[in-house]
């Protein structure tokens, strides 16, 4: 079963959520961005080749010329490879645990794996980020000495940003996940 | 201000509430509005202002209003948190700068508020304390985004040195284009009136309150000795130099008196000198620094309060003194004489002569026996001031603002000019002009349409005040941006 909405960042950029649920307690959401679009790219491209010709221009150095080259491939490949995050995926199974995956625009992937004796809760919570006030997803983390206290709270959806309406989509979804597991693990 | 529905009275929230909710809780007047308080001082600092604003946002909760309120990042308490009742307190991480009050710029704190503003639907921001950059700061930025707004001023300031001139002019810029204003008494209303220079109609006297049960009397009081007690900061402004004089002579006239004083402050090294001078180590108790939990309990230890302040705009501890059943001594200063009958209070010139005289009357009334019973003071003074009703009275100021309307740009600009002088008055009114154009960027950057609204914790569609089912209140979410 699979299942495409788009929402909107907290940036008003666009963002398509994908539901796919395995089975009713296996459900995976990815959130992905649009692409690194060509304007953007001829837009940074074009700017520090402006700059680079004007220094040219007045100190008639050609080093700035083929510096200006390596800055902006080796600036385009640590985007790619660093930065730009395309694609942002929560996958929660009721009887093992969450994983959540980016995957950077150049492929790379990144991979977190919480099981799920250590998930505490799944919350939506406010904070001030940069001179925003934002919601975001979190994932709360039992104390392993004392199982009642949070040790970690792990944000989902880090880059992405999605605004509350997407967010409240994927928790209300992992709360039915979250309330079987415990209706089964309280099971003697 | 698309969001504030037409012509600003009646908002998108009440409308919803009446047609979602009706009938379902009786709270939900057709009146409710989305108050902002801001001031620099809120818990964890503590004070008179701090537990006012409190106070005053548990009442207005009580009556089926959104609040939200304002303040500084603490050290560690930044970001956003929820109080009693789902009061929401954001934490904003501003730099402090001296005395707990923030640097201001007038700029740099206009994206924080306005994305505040625009995400709670605060349709009046309610500021606090007139030494607060921050209730100033958002004042002028909700004036610049067409919001209604209050201000309360609670304390006192002189005429005539360099730092209340400057203070005092910046008031003046600050409150001139204020809807209302609020004074704690007629003495600190003349006093704000002359200060920033105002037409007496737009401010309005709302005294401060007790909890009167948070100030009870003690029924056990030991009758053998007479304690006289002080509660108060070890400053100037709060007379200790007084205290320090009245202490030696009232010694050693009578034999079995003591004193109990409660505070910390820079003056406590010349009560301790004093102390030491005439060993009166066994009969002067100071108990340093006390928590407000704890006042009521050093409070009841007495039979006289003393209180020598040489500046007050509305003694709260007076009236505290005097639900705990204490006999009261005071100075005649500021808006002390408005606070408690004659009958409860002895009031003296600021001189160490008078108050020794104040507090001999008092001691002989009290050995006489003619003194009304504590328990007697304290059913007298718990119907005086209630929090209750102050809220009831800050809600008619909050109906009267909304009903006038907010100064459009260029009117307020004429304002500026002409209320501050002309040099304040056109430098003034050029920031106003480059905040303006800021928000205009800032709206540019992040339009209002992109900025969630918060799911209410307070107010006629407060999570916490009724619990709805989660799916309604998206609805309720959905329904508020399509009215956008």
């Amino acid at each position: 079963m699979e299942d495409k909405r788009i929402f909107s960042d907290i940036c008003g950029g666009r963002l398509a959520l994908q539901c796919r649920s395995y089975s009713p307690f296996c459900r995976e959401f990815c959130v992905s961005c649009p692409r690194l679009s060509l304007r953007s790219l001829t837009a940074v491209t074009c700017t520090v080749w402006l700059a680079a010709y004007g220094l040219f221009a007045l100190c008639e150095n050609s080093m700035i010329l083929s510096a200006a080259i390596f800055i902006t491939l080796l600036g385009l490949l640590g985007y790619l490879h660093f930065v730009k995050i395309d694609q942002e995926t929560l996958l929660i199974i009721d009887s093992l645990g969450i994983q959540m995956t980016s995957s950077y625009a150049s492929g790379k992937e990144n991979t977190t794996f919480i099981e799920m004796g250590k998930v505490k809760d799944i919350v939506i919570n406010e904070a001030i980020y940069m001179q925003k006030v934002i919601y975001y997803l979190c994932i709360l983390l039992k104390d392993p000495l004392e199982p009642h206290n949070i040790s970690q709270v792990v944000p989902v959806f880090q880059s992405a940003k999605p605004r509350l309406d997407c967010l409240i989509e994927v928790y209300k979804s992992c709360q039915e996940v979250l309330a079987h597991q415990k209706a089964t693990s309280t099971r003697p | 201000m698309a969001y504030r529905g037409g012509g600003g009275h009646v908002k998108p929230p009440s409308a919803l509430c009446s047609s979602v909710n009706s009938g379902k809780f009786s709270t939900c007047t057709a009146l409710s509005h989305n108050i902002c308080m801001v001031s620099d001082f809120f818990y964890p600092n503590m004070g008179g202002v701090e537990s006012h604003i409190y106070q005053l946002s548990q009442c207005l909760i009580q009556r089926g209003h959104k609040v939200i309120i304002v303040t500084h990042a603490y050290r560690d308490r930044k970001g956003i948190r929820y109080l009693t009742n789902g009061l929401k307190v954001y934490y904003l991480p501003l730099k402090v700068m001296y005395n707990q009050s923030t640097a201001t710029t007038l700029f740099h704190s206009l994206p924080l508020l306005r994305y505040i503003f625009v995400r709670e639907r605060v349709t009046i921001v309610h500021s606090h304390s007139s030494f607060s950059s921050m209730a100033h700061d958002a004042l002028f930025h909700a004036k610049t985004m067409g919001l209604h707004t209050v201000f309360t001023d609670h304390s006192l300031f002189g005429f005539a040195d360099v730092s209340s001139v400057l203070t005092n002019k910046l008031l003046t810029v600050s409150l001139c284009d204020t809807n209302h204003i609020i004074c704690v008494s007629y003495t600190s209303k003349e006093n704000t009136v002359l200060r920033a220079a105002l037409k007496p109609e737009i401010v309005s006297v709302i005294p401060n309150a007790v909890d009167p049960t948070d100030f009870t009397p003690d029924p056990f009081r030991r009758h053998d000795s007479i304690t006289i007690v002080v509660v108060s900061r070890l400053v100037y402004r709060k007379g200790t130099d007084l205290l320090c004089g009245i202490i030696p002579e009232l010694c050693q006239k009578y034999q079995n008196l003591n004193f109990i004083i409660g505070g910390e402050g820079p003056k406590r090294i010349i009560l301790e000198e004093v102390r030491e001078r005439y060993q009166l180590h066994d009969r002067v108790r100071l108990l340093g620094a006390l928590e407000h939990k704890d006042v009521r309990d050093v409070l009841v230890q007495g039979h006289i309060f003393l209180n020598t302040s040489l500046t007050e705009a509305f003694c709260m501890a007076i009236v505290e003194a005097a639900s705990c059943g204490l006999q009261v001594v005071s100075t005649k200063v500021g808006g002390i004489p408005e606070v408690l009958p004659e009958s409860l209070i002895v009031l003296c010139e600021p001189s160490v002569k008078s108050l020794c005289e104040g507090l001999e009357k008092a001691i002989f009334q009290l050995k006489s026996g003619t003194l009304p019973t504590p328990e007697n003071i304290h059913n007298i003074v718990k119907t005086f001031y209630t929090w209750k009703n102050v809220a009831r009275r800050t809600e008619k100021v909050y109906e009267l603002v909304l009903k006038e309307d907010v100064l459009s740009v260029d009117k307020r600009l004429d304002r500026l000019i002409s209320h501050c002088g002309s040099v304040t008055g056109h430098i003034f009114a050029l920031l106003a002009v480059l905040n303006y154009l800021f928000l205009i960027v800032l709206r540019w950057i992040t339009p209002d349409s992109v900025i969630d609204v918060a799911i209410d914790a307070t107010g006629p569609r407060g999570a916490w005040t009724h619990h709805c089912p989660h799916s309604e209140k998206r609805g309720e979410n959905e329904k508020v941006s399509k009215t956008r």
